[in-house]
């Protein structure tokens, strides 16, 4: 047996890896492309539809495209946009930081400890189901006219989300993992830093992106009823004038600003903190 | 000097009730420094159970078992796993530095000469899930050297690879051994592998008794092609089928 394998590194495969992904990548690029075209078809179906409405309906009930388009441009110019804007969205952080104070020890234990998911198995559960216009006028009871209502919603519809989530990821901490880190002597600290932490963020994106749109429903909705300032007490005032046209303006803005905040800033985020994912690198 | 030593151990399992299970009776031996035992015997012998008490993760029944170090200091433990067992988030650089107690300019400069050393050194900033699994292995031997152990412990750290891929870790094993020339133990149910890498073979049969305790005084670096490796190996497992033979049926032990 004359056998010269010794020499010879591990053998390469056909395809190595940097050329695989290359190919990956120039696959993503494509379909990215074919994406983005039918997303843009979406668009101009939507807006000619609504134009055919506006066209239709009786005077002063739909106003067009244009219409609304030259508003939005009015409240963008009148710099109303930035500060209600600003209310809202500082609104909105609040009270998801709350919902993550809260909800993140909350799932933590869940997730480690059968005791305590018991204890707050039924809790947590509930008050996910819980509609959220009931947290609105729950918060607006409590606060009456005032910025904390709209925190307090968010807070309380967000709770559930991160709670379940948080719970969910320390439950898929690999165990082999931790035990490799106690077999090397690390610290609980260590070990909570370099394998609990960067297993549960994952999740905790996931549960940002469920909670956040619901979140943002919820922060407007209860400005309508009790805001002093931001988008849905801005919605109000508009409707208080009979401006149809005004409501529908800064609806669309606050679509489009949930759309640049989920794509732009969630999704180039978790791309940047999950890079180590092999399906992270290919997407981006 | 004796790192490892083991006296008169004994472990049972339920030990004082009825269904007590002996898995180690009475193993004695002791590992020089800079010696490379293997730890061989079929599965149910007691290998993973004494390489748990050797680690501290169990307690054993009787007897005694301690691991020095010299200047006495604790002794500081290397693991090598089954599987590579990294954190995928971290870079391979990143793994090895996170089982190093400091983070200076020496220990860094250690990790990417042991990185060098597996034939890793290009890859530091990569992750782990964008290597292969061989070269995962391989970055779990590193670090498991990169820590400088008094006592290094492999638990058959070769069985979930493919053949020719464990064929060349063998190798650079080898290598990187005859390089730092650390005390390992290693534990593996293949005899084929355990005479190409030690000096010293440990068999267990079931039941956990020492069946036998064989020398292998080849020269090195040995290559799996060398003829009187390859009698040795024949020679080691016919007595290995022989201790079969001779073993009563008992009744399996973890």
């Amino acid at each position: 047996m004359s056998n010269p394998v010794i020499e010879a590194p591990p053998t390469a495969p056909a395809v190595t890896w940097q050329e695989g992904e290359v190919l990956a990548r120039r696959a993503a690029a494509r379909n990215k492309r074919k994406r983005l075209a039918l997303l843009v078809a979406g668009w101009v179906v939507l807006l000619l539809i609504w134009q055919v409405a506006a066209y239709y309906l009786p005077f002063g009930t739909l106003p067009n495209p244009l219409e609304v388009g030259a508003e939005m441009w009015e409240i963008i110019a009148s710099g109303a946009l930035v500060s209600d804007f600003m209310a809202s969205v500082l609104k909105t952080f609040a009270g998801f930081g709350v919902a993550v104070l809260v909800g993140a020890p909350v799932g933590y234990l869940m997730g480690r400890h059968n005791y305590w998911k018991a204890f707050f198995h039924d809790g947590v559960t509930v008050a996910g189901t819980i509609p959220a216009l009931t947290y609105a006028v729950l918060s607006l009871i409590i606060f009456g006219l005032s910025n904390l209502g709209p925190v307090l919603a968010v807070a309380l519809v967000s709770t559930p989300y991160v709670a379940i989530n948080v719970a969910e990821g320390i439950r898929g901490v690999d165990q082999q993992l931790v035990k490799m880190s106690q077999a090397f002597g690390r610290s609980q600290q260590q070990i909570r830093r370099e394998v609990y932490l960067p297993t549960i963020v994952p999740y905790m994106f996931a549960a940002v992106r469920m909670s956040f749109a619901v979140a943002w429903k919820v922060e407007a909705l209860t400005e309508v009823f009790g805001g002093t300032n931001g988008v849905g007490f801005q919605i109000r005032n508009e409707y208080q004038l009979f401006n149809i046209t005004g409501v529908i303006a800064w609806m669309a803005l606050f679509i489009v600003f949930m759309l640049i905040i989920e794509r732009l800033v969630l999704r180039k985020l978790e791309a940047k903190v999950l890079a180590w994912r092999p399906e992270e690198r290919v997407r981006t | 000097m004796a790192v490892l030593t083991v006296n008169d151990l004994c472990k049972t399992f339920g030990a004082g009730t009825a269904r007590a299970n002996r898995v180690l009776d009475h193993i004695t031996f002791d590992v020089r420094g800079q010696t490379f035992v293997s730890i061989v015997g079929p599965s149910g012998c007691g290998k993973s159970t004494l390489l748990n008490i050797i680690s501290g993760v169990e307690t054993h029944t009787s007897g005694e078992i301690s691991v020095t170090s010299d200047a006495g200091k604790p002794a500081r433990l290397g693991y090598v796993f089954q599987d590579p067992r990294l954190l995928p988030w971290r870079s391979v650089r990143r793994n090895m530095l996170y089982v190093q107690d400091a983070d200076d300019e020496v220990t860094r400069r250690r990790v990417d000469t042991y990185l060098d050393m597996v034939g890793l050194g290009k890859h530091g900033d990569f992750f782990p899930g964008q290597l292969s699994g061989g070269m995962q292995q391989r970055v779990g031997i590193a670090r498991a050297f990169a820590v400088e152990p008094d006592l290094l412990i492999m638990d058959e750290p070769f069985s979930h690879l493919d053949a020719i891929t464990a064929r060349g870790l063998r190798a650079q094993l080898q290598d990187i051994w005859a390089q730092s020339k650390k005390t390992v133990v290693f534990v593996t149910h293949d005899v084929v592998e355990a005479v190409e890498l030690s000096d010293r073979i440990i068999v267990l049969q079931p039941g956990g008794r020492i069946f036998e305790d064989i020398t292998i005084d080849l020269p090195r670096p040995r290559r799996q092609s060398d003829p009187a490796v390859a009698t040795l190996q024949a020679e080691v497992l016919a007595r290995l089928e022989n201790m079969k033979a001779m073993t009563p049926q008992v009744a399996a032990a973890g």
